[in-house]
C-alpha cells in the first residue's frame, strides 16, 4: 500500500486507502520521542476546526445578546447569562486560536514539506481556509472593537486577503488542472473555501464596503452553485472522504446558512433570497441528521473531526436567529432558541471530551494522518 | 463484487455436489439450481437422471386431456420440451422398470393452466407421489428438510433422494390409490398459487389468517413452514435492476434474466397493479385545472369556457383518484412485499410522488361552486408524506452509495421535484408564506441539481433512454410549474417567473420539434403521468397571456390547451382499448419480478430456450447417474 501511494502521491483515493490501513510505525522513533516535532508531523490544519468552532460560538453568542426590540423574543432567557460568560468564551477562542496558529506556523517552518503535501490532498487543502475565517469570526465577535475603526478595516483586510489569494489559486486548479479537476477532488470539506467567502463578504458588508462584499459574495455563490451539483452527483461515490471524516457532511448546512446571513448583511434585511437560502439549509439540517447511520463508523472513537459538528450547527443558529428577527413568529423563535440550545449544548460537549481526552485528538490513526504526507 | 462472490461459492458447491454424485448430495444440488428458481432445470436434471429413455412427449399424456392441454400451450410459446411421465391417474406399476422415483407430469386437471418454466419445460414433479405407495411416513419428513432449503417460489421440485427411498418399497406393488392422487391434485392446485406468496404480505401469512378467519379449511400443512427461505426477503439492489432490466421505463426483462414469478400466467390483479396508475390521477387532475384556468382567466374569456367542464372533469378525477387509491391500498395490505420491490425499482420510487402530487391538483382544481376557502391544514397534510419522501429520496442523492445522483439520474425524477413547485403553488394561493418559500427553496436547489446531471447525460448514467420517450416531456414540467409558483408567491409574474416560462417553453419546443422521434413505443399507464407537463405549460403560458395580453400569447394558449386535450383524449381513446378489447391495460409487471441474483445458469437456460436437441445437452452436464437411484 505504501509503495503504491508513494508511485501516485497525489491519487486521491489511494491515499485515502493508505490513510485509513496505514500502521503507526511510520514514526515510530519520533513517538517513542513525545517531543514538539512528534506533534509537529501529526498537526494538521484540520484541527483548525476547533478554533472555527470555539469563534462560531463567540459569534452566535454575541448575536444572541444583541438588544432587541421584539417583546416575543426568548432572547430574555438569553440575556439572563452573565456577560461575564461571553467574555470568557472569547478569549478561550482567541487564546485556542493563536495557539493553534502558533503551531501550525512552527509546523510551516520546520516541516515545510509535510505543508506542501497538505496544500496537494484533496481535503486538507479546504482546510487551509480555517484559520482566517476563524479570525474573521473572532473579528466580528469582538467585544471591544466596533466595525467602522480603522483597526477593524485593517484587520479585516488583513484576514480577507489570504482568502482572496487561495480562491484564486483553488479555484483556478478546478478547472485548469489535470489531476485536481472539481469532479475528483470534490468532496463536502470543499464548502470550506465557499464559506470563506461568504465570511469574508459578510465581515466587508458590516463593514460598509457593499462592493467588495458583492464582490466576495458573487465569488463563493458561483461556486457554490458548481460544488453543490457536483457533490449531490457524487461522482465518485463514497471514495472521496473516509468514514472518518462524516462529520464533515454537516458542512452541506453550513454553506447556506452562512450565504443567507452574507445577503442579509449585504441587502440588510432578510429577504426572500436569504429565506430560501435558509429554507434550504434547515432542509439539508433535517436530511443530515435523519440519517445517523452515515456517521456511525466516526462515532466509535472521539477524534478531531468531531469537531466539525459544532460549527456548521453555530451557523445555522445565527441564521435562524436573523430569520426570527424578520418574521417575528413563535415557530420562528422556537427555532432559533432549538438550534442554539443544540449548538451550545453541542460545543460544550466536545469541549468536555477535549478535556477528558485530549490524547484522542492526536490518534495514531488519525484518518488524515500527516506522517504519510512526510514522505514526499 | 457480492454478487459474483456469492455466485461463484454457489458454483463451488454445485460443482462438488455434481462432482460427487452421492445421493446425499443431491438436495444440496437441488436446492442450489431450485433457489435459482429454475424450475425447469431442476426438474429436467432430475428426470434425465432418472429417466434417460422417456424423453419422449408425445405418445404417452395424450389419453390425458389435460395434459393435452399443456401440450397445446407448449406450442404456443414454440418451445416443445414438454416432460410427461406418466399421469397421476395411472397407477403406479411396480412392474415399469422406467418408473420414475419422482413422477412429472403436466398440470394435471388444475384449472389455473399449464406452468411453464422460462425455459418451456413442463416438469411437475409430484413430491406426494412416493406418499401414495408406502404412506405419508418417509415423505413429509423429507419434503420439510429440502423444502426449508428452498426459496417459496418454487414448490415443485424433483426428490429422487427421499423418493429413492420409497422406490423400494414401490416394489412391492402398491397402487396408488386415485383418491389420493386426486388429493394430490386438489392440493397441488393450492400449493400452485404459493409461487406469488414471496410477494405477498407476510409471505402470505396475512391471506392464510383471513381465509381461516372466512372460515375456509386450513390447507395441509406440509409447505406450511416452508420456506423460511435460504433468499431473505431483502429486495434487490438497485444494480440488479440496472442489469436485468431495459427500456427507457425499465419496464422490460433482459433477455438473459429470468422472472421470478411465471411469465406466461397472468399473475393476480393486484400483482399487475404498478405505482405508475397514478399517472392516470395526475393526467386527468391537471386537465381540471386547465380548465379552470380558461374559464376563469380574464384573457381567455373570449372563449367562454364554462365552470362546467372543470366541474365534471374535476369529479371524474376525484373519482379516479379514490378508485385507484383504493386498489393501491389493498395492494400495499396484501402484497407489500411487492410494494416494497417497486420503491426500490429506480423508477418507479419516483411515482410514489404520485399520489400526493395528484392530491394537490386536485385542491387547486377545486371548482368554485364546491369551496373557494380552503383550510391551511389540508395543505400540511398534503405536504406531510411530500416531505419524508423528499428527505429519503434526495439524501439518497446526497450520500452516495447505490443510488447516488450520477447513476440513476433519470427524467422520471423530475416528479419527485415537481411536487415541491406544486406545493409552493398551492400554498401561496391558500395564502401561506413560510411553507411555499420553504419547498419552493428546496426544489429549486435540488432541480438546478438534476436539471445539470440530466443534461450533462453522464456516461455513468444507465437508466437514460437513447431514443427519446415521452418521458422526457417531464422536463417541462418543473419551470412551467415553478414560474407560476414564483408568479403567486411575488405576487406579480416578475423576472424570475418569466425567465422560467422561457426555459419551459424553449425545452416544449425542442421536445414537439422532434415528434418523429416519439414513436414506436410501448404503451403503459404511466403515459399519463407524461401528459401532466404539458397541461403545466398551457396553465403557465395563460398565466403569461394575464401578463402579456396580445394575440401572439392568446394563440399560443389556446394552442397549447388544444394539444394538450387532444393528448390526453387520445390517451383515453388508446386506454379504453388496452383495457377493453386488449386486455391488456394492466399486463404482468416484470420489472417486480426480477430475480436476487443473476441467474447462474443463464447460458444453460439459452440452450434451453432453443431446441428440444437441447436437452442432450442438459443430461451430459448432469452429474453421473448414481446406480443406486437408478433402477
Amino acid at each position: 500500500m505504501e509503495e503504491r501511494e508513494l508511485q501516485n502521491p497525489h491519487h486521491p483515493q489511494l491515499q485515502i486507502i493508505t490513510t485509513i490501513s496505514s500502521p503507526p510505525n511510520l514514526d515510530a522513533t519520533a513517538e517513542e520521542d513525545p517531543s514538539k516535532l512528534s506533534i509537529l508531523t501529526r498537526f494538521h490544519a484540520g484541527y483548525f476546526r476547533i478554533s472555527l468552532s470555539l469563534c462560531g460560538q463567540a459569534l452566535l453568542w454575541k448575536t444572541l445578546s444583541e438588544p432587541t426590540t421584539d417583546a416575543h423574543a426568548l432572547r430574555p432567557v438569553v440575556r439572563m447569562l452573565p456577560s461575564a460568560a461571553f467574555v470568557m468564551l472569547w478569549s478561550l477562542a482567541l487564546f485556542t486560536l493563536v495557539a493553534l496558529c502558533l503551531l501550525y506556523a512552527v509546523r510551516c517552518l520546520f516541516r515545510f514539506r509535510s505543508v506542501r503535501a497538505e496544500f496537494a490532498h484533496h481535503v486538507g487543502v479546504n482546510y487551509l481556509f480555517a484559520p482566517w475565517i476563524s479570525w474573521l469570526l473572532l473579528l466580528q465577535s469582538t467585544p471591544f472593537l466596533r466595525p467602522h475603526t480603522k483597526s477593524y478595516l485593517l484587520l479585516c483586510w488583513f484576514f480577507s486577503l489570504p482568502i482572496l489569494a487561495l480562491d484564486i489559486k483553488i479555484y483556478g486548479q478546478w478547472f485548469t488542472k489535470g489531476k485536481k479537476f472539481l469532479s475528483m477532488v470534490a468532496n463536502p470539506t470543499s464548502q470550506i473555501t465557499v464559506i470563506g467567502n461568504l465570511v469574508g463578504a459578510r465581515a466587508a458588508a458590516q463593514m460598509g464596503w457593499r462592493e467588495s462584499a458583492v464582490c466576495m459574495f458573487s465569488l463563493g455563490i458561483a461556486h457554490y452553485l458548481v460544488l453543490f451539483v457536483t457533490l449531490y452527483q457524487r461522482f465518485l461515490g463514497s471514495d472521496s472522504l473516509p468514514a472518518m471524516l462524516r462529520p464533515v457532511f454537516f458542512l452541506f448546512f453550513a454553506a447556506p446558512s452562512m450565504a443567507s446571513l452574507a445577503w442579509d448583511s449585504i441587502s440588510s434585511s432578510f429577504d426572500t433570497s436569504c429565506k430560501m437560502l435558509f429554507f434550504l439549509s434547515l432542509f439539508l439540517f433535517a436530511s443530515v441528521v435523519s440519517r445517523p447511520a452515515l456517521f456511525k463508523r466516526s462515532m466509535r472513537r472521539f477524534s478531531v473531526a468531531w469537531w466539525a459538528y459544532s460549527f456548521p450547527l453555530s451557523i445555522l443558529a445565527l441564521a435562524a436567529t436573523e430569520y426570527a428577527q424578520e418574521v417575528k413568529a413563535q415557530t420562528a423563535n422556537l427555532l432559533m432558541l432549538v438550534l442554539s440550545l443544540l449548538s451550545v449544548a453541542v460545543t460544550l460537549i466536545l469541549m468536555v471530551f477535549t478535556a477528558l481526552r485530549p490524547n484522542d485528538l492526536l490518534p495514531h490513526d488519525d484518518p488524515f494522518l500527516c506522517s504519510n504526507l512526510i514522505r514526499h | 463484487m457480492e454478487l459474483s462472490h456469492q455466485m461463484e461459492s454457489k458454483d463451488r458447491q454445485v460443482q462438488l455436489s455434481t462432482k460427487q454424485g452421492l445421493p446425499e448430495e443431491l438436495p444440496s444440488l437441488l436446492k442450489c439450481i431450485v433457489s435459482k428458481t429454475v424450475a425447469g432445470f431442476d426438474s429436467v436434471e432430475c428426470s434425465g437422471m432418472n429417466y434417460p429413455t422417456q424423453l419422449v412427449t408425445l405418445p404417452s399424456p395424450q389419453e390425458d386431456p389435460t395434459v393435452g392441454k399443456g401440450l397445446e400451450a407448449a406450442k404456443l410459446h414454440g418451445q416443445a420440451n414438454v416432460i410427461f411421465g406418466p399421469p397421476p391417474s395411472s397407477p403406479v406399476e411396480a412392474t415399469d422398470c422406467h418408473q420414475p422415483h419422482a413422477i412429472s407430469f403436466s398440470m394435471p386437471a388444475s384449472p389455473s393452466g399449464l406452468h411453464i418454466s422460462q425455459a418451456a419445460k413442463v416438469i411437475f414433479i409430484d413430491k406426494a407421489g412416493p406418499t401414495a405407495i408406502d404412506g405419508q411416513l418417509n415423505q413429509p419428513s423429507d419434503s420439510d428438510t429440502v423444502n426449508s432449503q428452498q426459496p417459496k417460489q418454487e414448490k415443485f421440485h424433483s426428490q429422487p433422494i427421499p423418493t429413492g427411498n420409497s422406490y423400494g418399497k414401490a416394489t412391492g406393488g402398491k397402487v396408488s390409490d386415485p383418491f389420493e392422487s386426486q388429493l394430490r391434485i386438489s392440493r397441488n392446485d393450492n400449493q400452485r398459487d404459493k409461487r406469488f406468496d414471496s410477494f405477498k404480505t407476510w409471505s402470505g401469512k396475512l391471506e392464510r389468517q383471513l381465509s381461516n378467519l372466512r372460515g375456509k379449511p386450513q390447507e395441509p400443512d406440509l409447505e406450511a413452514n416452508d420456506c423460511h427461505s435460504a433468499e431473505t426477503e431483502t429486495v434487490p439492489a438497485v444494480d440488479r435492476y440496472f442489469d436485468a432490466l431495459e427500456g427507457p421505463e425499465l419496464d422490460t426483462l433482459r433477455a438473459t434474466e429470468v422472472s421470478v414469478l411465471p411469465e406466461d400466467k397472468k399473475w393476480p390483479f393486484l400483482l399487475r397493479f404498478p405505482i405508475s396508475s397514478f399517472g392516470m390521477c395526475l393526467g386527468v387532475s391537471s386537465q381540471a385545472i386547465l380548465w379552470k384556468t380558461l374559464a376563469i382567466s380574464p384573457s381567455m374569456s373570449f372563449l367562454h369556457v364554462s365552470l362546467t367542464v372543470n366541474f365534471i372533469l374535476w369529479c371524474i378525477s376525484l373519482a379516479l383518484m379514490a378508485t385507484i387509491s383504493l386498489i393501491y391500498s389493498l395492494k400495499i395490505i396484501f402484497y407489500f412485499e411487492t410494494v416494497r420491490r417497486e420503491y426500490h425499482h429506480p423508477i418507479r420510487v419516483n411515482f410514489f410522488f404520485a399520489p400526493w402530487i395528484a392530491c394537490l391538483f386536485l385542491v387547486l382544481g377545486l371548482p368554485p361552486s364546491v369551496a373557494v376557502n380552503i383550510h391551511a391544514a389540508l395543505w400540511y397534510v398534503c405536504m406531510a408524506p411530500i416531505f419524508c419522501l423528499e428527505l429519503k429520496i434526495y439524501g439518497q442523492w446526497m450520500s452516495g452509495g447505490q443510488r447516488r445522483l450520477s447513476k440513476v439520474a433519470n427524467p422520471s425524477n423530475h416528479l419527485s421535484i415537481v411536487g415541491n413547485f406544486v406545493g409552493a403553488l398551492l400554498g401561496a394561493s391558500m395564502g401561506l408564506k413560510e411553507g411555499p418559500i420553504f419547498f419552493f427553496a428546496v426544489g429549486l436547489a435540488h432541480y438546478t441539481v438534476l436539471f445539470v446531471t440530466l443534461y450533462q447525460r453522464l456516461p455513468t448514467n444507465e437508466t437514460l433512454p437513447k431514443d427519446l420517450h415521452p418521458v422526457f416531456f417531464l422536463f417541462v414540467a418543473a419551470p412551467s410549474v415553478a414560474c407560476m409558483a414564483w408568479a403567486k408567491i411575488n405576487g406579480d409574474f416578475d423576472y424570475g417567473s418569466r425567465i422560467a416560462y422561457f426555459i419551459a417553453m424553449f425545452l416544449y419546443a425542442s421536445l414537439a420539434v422532434r415528434i418523429n422521434f416519439f414513436r414506436g413505443f410501448r404503451f403503459s399507464l404511466a403515459w399519463w403521468a407524461y401528459t401532466f407537463p404539458m397541461t403545466g405549460a398551457s396553465v403557465a403560458t395563460i398565466r403569461y397571456s394575464m401578463e402579456v395580453t396580445n394575440v401572439l400569447t392568446r394563440s399560443l394558449s389556446v394552442g397549447l390547451s388544444a394539444i394538450s386535450t387532444l393528448t390526453v383524449t387520445a390517451l383515453l381513446v388508446f386506454t379504453i382499448i388496452h383495457a377493453f378489447i386488449l386486455h391488456d391495460l394492466f399486463p404482468n409487471d416484470i420489472s417486480i419480478a426480477i430475480t436476487w441474483k443473476r441467474p447462474k445458469f443463464n447460458k444453460k437456460l439459452a440452450h434451453l430456450r432453443s431446441a428440444s436437441s437441447d436437452m442432450k445437452d442438459i443430461e451430459a452436464s448432469l452429474p453421473k447417474n448414481n446406480p443406486e437411484l437408478e433402477l
